[in-house]
């Protein structure tokens, strides 16, 4: 049996940043799986940039303000101790970066370029042109290969051994082998990214952000903290989701619906198009529903329209959105109008993280970080810019709190590791000879269409419960699941099996969290309860998993020094 | 238009290999990572590739369409279509890269082989972990097209020096990686990443152009390697083929406005190696009318000209 002292479950800015910091003790046995190459990490994605207070655009701007920011666009939601230690710790790993040789954008006096951002006080978002995921990604893995860390590439989480509160190690699949192996370790940090594919087709997401970790330590016994809130971004191509930026509403682009009328005068006749992102989402997804849109299900749509800028225009100042359009959509937006709808960008929940500073979670030796977990910073909404910064940060600190917990704790026993690994065979074996069944994929499409109808963009008591029932069949269907594969090597099949089981179980968190969460905060908006209520959910949701059961509990927030206001902006 | 694409893809279990045909009905304004897609959840779950993204940044899903390889999420089918004026696809692996299944691919080897360059930044003496570095916004320009690879794989696929190549020269990405460092004002080693580029067959390519083409990211591959090169020649690495073959071309054409083709292979390989390999290849040349022996080329008419020219690239470079 493999066995190492730490191991990483994930190679992207949280997985790598924490394989580097945990491997700096070179007595321990570190390393790190990844269920993909490590530079295909959705990490690579994220365009804008980076959040930390360095000043050099702004001198007065301080990691305070930046601590401010953060609370007020979590809606008082995100537990200020740890967005303060986020935020004054922020500005050193930059430098850092920066010395690993990620090529940031910079000033005339040669600093790294700063830029404004949504909900930020004062311009501090560090970048790399629009590919500032992309070059940390690829900075982080240098690093790696030059400190010589271990990976194990295309290696699957399959489950957390967790025996009478002692963790005991992983269970992993080879995918190229088709072999099962159970792991022992003496800790971990998950490290595995969101889960916005509960939503499907209609996500930004890569299409591997299943919440393989999560669900994994959901199943352990952690709880998952505040999984309703979930962020969604108005502009998403038709099609695929992809995201098309801002900057399309920025410039003047029209929203068409099916009876040619622009809709926004609705919703917001005095900023028409340029309302704020929710009530955009809201607007295109009402017109849908009350069946003015364009197509049908999960299908639907409305029309951006940009032609009037003109060509000039539109290759000016929006060269990249139009090729987007063009090579994801297929549309030319000088000629035509392009089909859009919002698309789940972010899931600011996850696994419950107690200890910010260690980012340990209540079962010793297991740590998480990144957008699987919630620490919480981003609390009820997450800024533009946090998510890159949340990552990189935490994932060193998770790296030094499971080197640290791994030095203190010896290996467990393995018995259960061995039984789940047995078990996780059995299944394996089990699944790849069943030939009767139901179409898996027809299980996934029906959850995201669920989700996004009646879990989405706004929500009501009625459509929640009937989304609660619906997920709660589907998880019934999973059982009779077939996959169509029966090969034993790189069962592409079997993944995506046990993907669809994950993002089941995480739904249903979702839409319990949601259904019980009678107020509207932050990216959590409901129609029957349109207000914030401090003195009802000024707390955290948590969901535990006891077998089949979940449970609901609620701890609170912390507050430290801002007391919560109303957000306005 | 099409109605059916005729789509027959390259399949391998690990032991053998065939080719299994779908017919997919057509879609407008749909991309080949759609039709994969579509093939697998609606035809055959056994179907086995890779992708992640799918707006061309994790670089998962690059595969070889009737032999030129496209990165699927980026490549609209009518564009394939239009290009082969076909609606029969034969969708295969990328090449040069062991294959695993069907259309996924090895990347650990390259790995290996990119660690030859130290692909990563040897910091200069004025930076620190703790405050970072100062860097002039042309010095970050100097980096910020190489650093848009995605290590999707696309210029390895195309490369045909690696076609032929025993597995020692370095694939374009590797270079490119290389070229990186090597000109990035925060590194203080570019020797360190050049040396090795320079070790491993730098001088070979082809100068064929498919890697700069085909690359979704339009980085300038082949002005790097032509960067790599005149490095190489500056830390001392005069004395070999390609840097002689450089030197001939560039003495020939200062002098004369055009190549000596009989005093080129000697000037390339030295007389003893011309005699021994050239001399047999020579005397058929000859025999054919191809070359002539007593030929000794005059200086072309515009030569003035072709002086000023290297005067002034002489001035430019300085």
């Amino acid at each position: 049996m493999l066995s190492y002292d730490v191991i990483i479950v994930g190679a992207g800015g949280a997985g790598m940043m924490a394989a580097l910091n945990a491997s700096e003790d070179k007595s321990l046995k570190v390393a790190c799986l990844s269920k993909i190459f490590p530079t295909r990490s959705h990490t690579g994605a994220a365009q804008g940039g980076i959040n930390a207070a360095m000043g050099y655009r702004d001198e007065n701007d301080s990691p305070e303000s930046h601590f401010r920011d953060t609370v007020k666009g979590s809606d008082f939601l995100a537990d200020q101790d740890a967005v303060e230690f986020f935020t004054s710790n922020m500005p050193k790993v930059i430098s850092e970066l920066d010395y690993f040789g990620v090529p940031f954008s910079r000033d005339e006096n040669g600093n790294i370029a700063q830029r404004p951002f949504g909900g930020a006080s004062s311009p501090r978002t560090c970048y790399s042109a629009d590919k500032t995921g992309h070059v940390i990604l690829h900075a982080l893995y240098e690093q790696c290969l030059k400190n010589g860390v271990k990976f194990h590439n295309d290696w699957h989480l399959l489950s957390i051994s967790v025996n009478e509160g002692k963790f005991e190690g992983i269970v992993t699949m080879d995918i190229r082998s088709g072999e099962i192996h159970s792991i022992q370790a003496k800790s971990v940090v998950i490290a595995t990214g969101g889960f916005g594919r509960v939503y499907w087709s209609r996500t930004t997401n890569a299409i591997n952000m299943t919440g393989d970790g999560t669900a994994a330590c959901f199943e352990a016994g952690i709880p998952l903290k505040d999984p309703e809130f979930v962020q969604f971004h108005p502009t998403g191509l038709a099609s695929t989701g992809v995201l098309l930026s801002e900057a399309c509403r920025g410039e003047g682009g029209y929203l068409i619906n099916k009876d040619g009328e622009r809709f926004m005068a609705r919703y917001a006749p005095g900023k028409m198009e340029l309302g704020p992102r929710d009530l955009v989402s809201r607007a295109i997804e009402t017109e849908i529903k009350e069946g003015r849109g364009f197509g049908e299900g999960m299908g639907s749509y409305v029309l951006m329209d940009l032609r009037h800028l003109g060509e000039k225009k539109i290759m000016e100042r929006l060269p990249q959105v139009r090729e987007l359009a063009m090579e994801f959509e297929g549309v030319d937006l000088i000629k035509e109008p392009v089909p859009i709808r919002p698309s789940c960008h972010y899931t600011m929940g996850g696994i419950h993280v107690s200890d910010y500073r260690t980012c340990s979670t209540p079962i010793e030796g297991i740590h998480a970080a990144g957008e699987c977990c919630s620490v919480s910073i981003h609390g009820a909404n997450r800024l533009g810019g946090n998510s890159v910064a949340d990552v990189v940060l935490f994932g060193k600190y998770a790296g030094i709190g499971a080197r640290e917990s791994a030095k203190k704790r010896g290996f467990s026993s393995i018995e259960k590791l061995m039984a789940e690994a047995t078990e996780w065979t059995e299944k394996f074996k089990t699944i790849r000879e069943k030939t009767n069944g139901i179409n898996m994929f027809k299980i996934r499409d029906e959850l995201a269409e669920t989700m996004w109808n009646h879990v989405g963009i706004f929500r009501t008591e009625a459509e929640m419960e009937v989304a609660y029932e619906k997920v709660s069949r589907l998880i019934e269907d999973y059982e009779f699941a077939t996959i169509g594969d029966s090969s034993e090597r790189y069962n592409m099949a079997f993944l995506n099996y046990v993907e669809i089981g994950n993002i089941l179980k995480l739904a249903k968190a979702i839409a319990l969290g949601a259904l019980n969460r009678k107020e509207s905060r932050g990216s959590h908006a409901r129609a029957d309860y349109p207000e914030r209520d401090d003195n009802n959910f000024l707390k955290h949701t948590l969901i535990y998993k006891d077998g089949d059961q979940y449970r609901l509990e609620y701890s609170p927030v912390k507050i430290t020094k801002y007391q919560p206001e109303e957000r306005k902006y | 238009m099409y109605s059916t694409l005729y789509i027959k893809i390259r399949r391998f279990d690990g032991k053998k290999e065939w080719y299994q045909g779908y017919h997919l009905p057509y879609e407008k304004g749909r991309t080949v990572l759609w039709a994969l897609t579509t093939i697998r959840e609606q035809m055959d779950p056994t179907l086995v590739f890779t992708s992640a993204c799918r707006h061309a940044i994790c670089g998962s899903c690059a595969v070889t369409i009737n032999g030129n390889a496209f990165l699927a999420c980026k490549t609209s089918l009518d564009e394939v279509l239009e290009t082969f004026q076909t609606p029969h696809l034969t969708f295969e692996p990328l090449k040069n890269f062991e294959v695993i299944k069907d259309l996924a691919i090895e990347w650990e080897p390259k790995m290996e082989k990119m660690e030859k360059v130290k692909p990563w930044l040897l910091p200069a003496e004025d930076g620190s972990k703790e405050l970072g570095f100062k860097q002039s916004e042309e010095d970050y320009h100097q980096i910020a097209a190489p650093t848009d690879c995605i290590l999707c794989g696309v210029c390895t696929s195309e490369c045909n020096q690696l076609a032929v190549n025993d597995g020692t020269y370095l694939d374009p990405f590797i270079l490119n990686r290389a070229y990186r460092f090597a000109v990035d004002s925060r590194d203080g080693s570019p020797e360190q990443h050049i040396q090795p580029v320079f070790e491993n067959e730098l001088w070979k390519c082809l100068h064929c152009m498919q890697c700069v083409s085909k690359c979704p990211k339009g980085i300038p591959l082949t002005e790097q390697i032509a960067y790599l090169r005149q490095e190489s020649i500056r830390m001392g690495e005069v004395n070999n083929q390609g840097a002689r073959h450089a030197f001939a071309f560039h003495d020939d054409v200062r002098s004369k406005g055009r190549l000596n083709e009989m005093t080129l292979p000697i000037k390339t390989d030295g007389l003893v190696n011309t005699a021994m390999r050239k001399v047999p290849f020579a005397l058929r040349m000859i025999k054919k009318g191809k070359i002539n022996p007593f030929h000794m080329p005059k200086a072309v008419e515009g030569i003035k000209g072709v002086r000023e020219i290297y005067q002034y690239a002489k001035e430019v470079g300085e």
